[in-house]
């Protein structure tokens, strides 16, 4: 049972349209196992993805390709209480979150 | 939510941009999609609580809006697909991935089984989801507010 999800990039094209990652401190809010995280991370300064399922930032850390490990960072938190200081992104993405 | 679009404010420096991306929870469609052709085959069934989900989403961005701390500058609605290769992978993932929210009626798994079996060799079956994508910006209003933070 193999599921393919956006194999059309629908997603990948609208982020991009709707947003310029160039050097940019983004903050990723319900990353899961960083499906669209690896969409545009590359292009960034650094990238913070946290979401509030262990196992599933267990697998997006697994999967971080070797040359993002010094600019891609997922952790554990909240986002009613972002463990953040003011100031410190340049853009957010609220992803399938409700 | 409203508390998270306070927190994001307030990490986002100023004209700072926040992309809000979601599924909308109205039924997604079915479909069997070959190179050649797409033919709808159903829907899956309603969301009970997926539909309050959404509109309270809604309300949040709305009272967001209202409080002067996000402008809304764009928004697109766009289709967003899983795929499976037969109806058998799709019944398979919804009885294991997606049980608690959805699920298919036997009407519209025979149609789906029916149409696929006689459809072009590279035919795939899908969901397709209604997605919607915003983009705000950190209001000028609210630069005041966080700088006095």
């Amino acid at each position: 049972m193999t599921v393919q999800k956006d194999r059309e990039r629908n997603e990948t094209k609208h982020l991009h349209k709707f947003a310029d990652f160039t050097e940019k401190r983004v903050l990723e809010i319900g990353c899961g196992e960083g499906r669209l995280t690896w969409q545009y991370a590359k292009e960034t300064r650094v990238a913070f993805a946290i979401d509030l399922d262990a196992d599933a930032l267990r697998v997006a850390t697994i999967d971080r390709p070797a040359d993002l490990e010094s600019r891609v960072y997922f952790s554990l938190a909240k986002s009613e209480q972002l463990p953040f200081s003011k100031e410190t992104f340049d853009l957010a993405i609220l992803a399938w979150s409700f | 939510m409203v508390h998270a679009l306070d927190e994001i404010r307030r990490v986002l420096v100023p004209n700072g941009i926040l992309i809000d991306l979601r599924p909308t929870l109205d039924r997604w469609l079915i479909e069997v999609a070959s190179a050649r052709e797409t033919r709808e085959t159903g829907r899956m069934l309603d969301f009970p609580l997926g539909l309050a989900d959404d509109e309270a989403a809604n309300q949040s961005m709305s009272d967001a809006k209202q409080k002067g701390w996000f402008t809304r500058e764009q928004e697109e609605f766009f289709p967003f697909f899983y795929s499976w290769d037969s109806p058998s992978e799709l019944e398979e993932w919804i009885a294991t991935e997606w049980h608690e929210f959805t699920g298919l009626d036997d009407k519209t798994k025979q149609a789906t089984r029916s149409i696929w079996a006689s459809a072009d060799a590279d035919a795939r079956v899908r969901v397709k989801v209604k997605m919607l994508i915003t983009r705000w910006r950190v209001a000028a209003q609210n630069l005041k507010a966080v700088s006095q933070s």
